[in-house]
């Protein structure tokens, strides 16, 4: 028992003791899991000797880093989606960043007007099909999912995810509530079965025969195909992949953003920005597209072979702000229609 | 003699003085997710209300019945098996019973998804064997559902009741049994029963909190419950107001379930006074009687340990690679620690609140010590952010003294000892409680200081609930996620933390590796409380 003792007042007194003082070292507080993560910043660390060190959690962060206010010793922050960006910006967490090199590398309408963060890769939102049950050509756009035809045979994950979320705010966007309404409503009538699971769950429901159609990230494709795990290599073989709404008149499929912005009492902003400017920079850039199946934000970035290979597709040009500033009427509309 | 009592009323004092602060420290970071509630007004409850509020309410109210029922099921009725009838195997399977409470539920889910699903083995091989080729052939019960989680929920939280309802029945006089006995009544439902209610109602009570804050297995089932409204107003709507004042309505439950609690204790206090007890002695039983109770004690522990971990070690045997065995043995050993070093801690604010509870001086204090240990109802990520709020404001306080505790494993383990106090404070005061007033006072009128008579007298004879209390919570320490992954350290890893990034991302095989670790660990603490709880 005094072991135990002593060893626990020896934790609390070292615990207490380290200062977050590390001058060479990035801070960077991450909603993308270490490992997706961690060959880009390798490959920063190898190119400019700067150490990087991760906090993950896919939650709470935003929390996280106000209550720490000044004494936080974040510098950098990487999140999987355009409405967490906006609300550490909305929070005012994000320190204004100006930088010819972002600005260069980076499309206006994928980063923020007042700098205060930066896409830095860009995924689609894609409905895929079951390769022995569904003609190619049989759907076409996301308006789609809400016809009587697909009725018992879509599978989507809940709809309160922020990927669904967000497609949800693109509908509102172009069609009005009342629309989007109708929309949500009928493609919860189609469903074939409660919604659950992450979006390999509803690949792996299509190669098991529970439904014929789901929405997916497209990078969830890729990951599949070349997983660790060969059971999901039969996943995504069951599947083809289809970009909605590529017709001549209409919009485009369905954009969302990962991005990063410095934190706003960052003790290194330095250093920082040079870490957002290599993510930025066509080496990173083509390593997101080689290894998680992204799609670059810099046109000089190369789109993988693999990536190619899936074909060229025309995005919807919707302000990236939009879709954050519609994230709760989407909200309202999900939790009405029961998605 | 008057200088003497004006001391000891000093000392006493400074004793007060303490649990007082250290309760109001351990009640902060709830009452931060309280101000923070009171913080916003958008205007979302209309909407919540008409919407999802009702259905949310309804299906935590049925998850925790169903929990409720099926884990007194599987609780009581193993414990008296294992207490009245001497059967063969009976004390291994005594031993087995326990040890579910290694494996964490979402963990469990995993698993028997993994199992129960289409592409699983089960499935599998009834198409085979039946010569069905699609789900439309035939019907399936769905694994991810309110079902599910209730099955999953109570086999693997149902230890808490066994442990209880046992350790009650083998502290029955067995004076008690005969009179039931002779008059011919059922001894169960008209003795047994109703003496050890307040014990089994304990362990339900705590069963029903773990229901109440669970995420990792409503979310995989996809049960919406209100843990799971709190994200959705969170994240979704992005309101922490909203998920806040959620979070503070289903304290409106866990009031309910102290009440609950209270009212099973009722004023009905018994001392043992006797200086000798004969307790009840097994019956022993043979033949297909015998084998009836050796099944009915064996499925609680195939279904909540044996199955899943057969299935984790089969995803886990495919990982060849060493590295990750080698991180993994790295990070056992921080959650070992961390573990043990919170554990520690939680035994030592649960005494001293425990101490103080029960002043009639003061009953404020008392009531401060039940809410100090309300943390263990409250969803963990919730509370994480209660704990940040409260350390921030803390930090601004000493940041002039250039002291500085977010992101520090001093942070973590004070959010484990906010959520994990009222196990630690439950076993030291339920120990209390059993002892004698009249061995204390007879202590201090022998000349006794307080002081003397806590170290000589009570420790002594609580430490066996003292103990149940540190494992208790050593078991919960090293399985917990939600705070540890929102508070740690940079390049922090414990099992949980390592297990969560993967499976997160359906990477069961990886995944299984730290999660059969997790629950190995968990396995020794089990027996441990097997043998604690014992008479």
């Amino acid at each position: 028992m005094k072991f135990i003792l002593r060893s626990a007042f020896g934790m609390i007194l070292t615990a207490c003791a380290i200062a977050p003082a590390m001058s060479d070292t990035v801070i960077v507080y991450s909603h993308r899991q270490p490992y997706l993560i961690e060959p880009l910043l390798d490959a920063f660390t190898e190119k400019t000797g700067i150490k990087t060190k991760v906090l993950y959690s896919d939650k709470g962060l935003a929390q996280r880093l106000k209550s720490e206010g000044r004494n936080s010793p974040a510098d950098l922050v990487l999140t999987v989606d355009i409405a967490r960006l906006s609300t550490y910006d909305r929070m005012g967490l994000l320190a204004e960043t100006s930088s010819d090199v972002l600005e260069a590398n980076i499309p206006a309408h994928l980063r923020s007007d007042d700098n205060t963060w930066f896409g830095l890769s860009k995924r689609s939102r894609i409905i895929v099909t079951s390769k022995k049950r569904v003609p190619l050509g049989e759907i076409m756009r996301v308006e789609d999912l809400a016809k009587p035809e697909w009725n018992g045979r879509i599978c989507t994950r809940p709809g309160s995810h922020v990927y669904n979320r967000a497609l949800m705010a693109s509908l509102i966007a172009h069609h009005g509530e009342d629309e989007a309404k109708r929309w949500a409503t009928n493609l919860v009538n189609n469903l074939a079965r409660k919604p659950q699971g992450n979006d390999r769950a509803q690949v792996k429901a299509i190669f098991e025969g529970v439904c014929d159609v789901a929405i997916i990230n497209n990078y969830y494709y890729g990951k599949m195909k070349y997983s660790d795990e060969t059971a999901q290599h039969d996943w995504a073989k069951a599947i083809n992949i289809v970009f909605p709404n590529q017709g001549e008149e209409d919009r485009g499929a369905h954009i969302n953003l990962s991005g990063a912005g410095i934190a706003k009492y960052s003790k290194n902003k330095e250093a920082a920005l040079r870490l957002l400017e290599f993510l930025s920079a066509p080496e990173a850039q083509s390593l997101y597209a080689e290894i998680n199946f992204e799609y670059p934000v810099n046109p000089l970035g190369e789109v993988s072979d693999e990536l190619k290979s899936w074909g060229a597709f025309k995005e919807d040009q919707l302000p990236i702000e939009t879709i954050a500033k519609l994230s709760k009427p989407a909200q309202f509309i999900i939790n009405e229609t029961g998605w | 003699m008057e200088r003497r009592a004006g001391f000891v009323s000093n000392m006493v004092s400074v004793r007060t003085l303490g649990a007082s602060s250290l309760g109001i420290a351990l009640c902060a970071p709830v009452l931060a997710i309280f101000y923070l509630s009171l913080s916003t007004n958008d205007g979302l409850w209309p909407h919540l209300i008409e919407t999802v509020i009702p259905r949310y309410f309804g299906t935590t109210l049925i998850l925790m019945l169903g929990v409720g029922v099926l884990s007194l099921l599987l609780g009581v009725g193993t414990a008296w098996i294992i207490s009245r009838y001497e059967f063969r195997y009976g004390a291994v399977l005594d031993v087995l019973l326990t040890v579910p409470i290694a494996c964490p539920a979402y963990l469990v889910a995993y698993a028997y998804t993994d199992f129960f699903e289409y592409a699983g083995p089960l499935q599998s091989g009834l198409r085979d064997l039946m010569g069905w080729s699609s789900p439309q052939d035939y019907a399936f019960p769905e694994i991810r559902s309110m079902g599910g989680a209730i099955f999953v929920l109570s086999f693997v939280l149902y230890p808490y009741v066994f442990l209880m309802a046992r350790s009650a029945f083998q502290m029955l006089p067995s004076s008690f049994y005969d009179v039931g006995a002779l008059s011919s009544r059922n001894v169960f439902w008209t003795i047994a029963l109703p003496l050890s209610r307040p014990a089994i109602i304990a362990g339900l009570a705590l069963i029903l909190m773990e229901v109440i804050s669970d995420f990792g297995t409503v979310e995989f089932f996809a049960v919406e419950t209100l843990t799971l409204g709190i994200f959705n107003v969170w994240l979704g709507m992005d309101s922490i107001g909203g998920a806040a004042q959620i979070a503070t309505s289903t304290f409106s439950l866990i009031i309910l379930l102290l009440l609950l609690e209270r009212h099973a204790r009722g004023r009905r206090r018994f001392h043992d006074t006797a200086r000798k007890h004969t307790f009840m002695g097994r019956r022993p039983v043979v033949g297909w009687r015998a084998f009836m109770f050796q099944l009915a004690c064996f499925v609680p522990f195939g279904v909540g340990f044996l199955v899943p971990v057969s299935i984790l070690a089969a995803n886990a045997a495919v990982v060849q690679s060493a590295a990750v065995w080698g991180d993994v043995a790295l990070i056992a050993l921080r959650t070992l620690m961390l573990g043990l070093a919170g554990a520690a801690l939680i035994g030592l604010t649960g005494l001293a609140m425990a101490s103080v509870s029960n002043k009639r001086d003061l009953p404020a204090l008392g009531v401060l010590a039940q809410v100090s240990s309300a943390g263990y109802a409250v969803p963990g990520t919730m509370l994480a952010i209660g704990v940040l709020g409260f350390i921030g404001w803390l930090d601004g306080f000493f940041a002039q003294f250039g002291l500085y505790l977010s992101g520090t494993i001093a942070v973590v383990l004070f959010a484990y000892i906010v959520r994990f106090q009222a196990v630690g404070f439950g076993a030291v005061a339920s120990g209390l409680s059993k002892l004698s007033p009249s061995t204390v006072q007879a202590s201090r009128s022998l000349g006794m200081g307080p002081y003397e008579t806590t170290r000589r007298i009570t420790l002594p004879l609580i430490a066996k609930p003292l103990a149940v209390g540190f494992v208790l919570a050593f078991v919960d320490i090293s399985k917990e996620l939600p705070m540890t992954l929102l508070l740690r350290p940079f390049d922090f890893e414990t099992l949980a933390t390592y297990a969560y990034q993967f499976a997160h991302s359906e990477q069961m095989e990886l995944a299984a590796v730290p999660a059969l670790v997790i629950i190995a660990i968990g396995v020794v603490p089990a027996l441990l409380l097997n043998h604690f709880s014992k008479r």
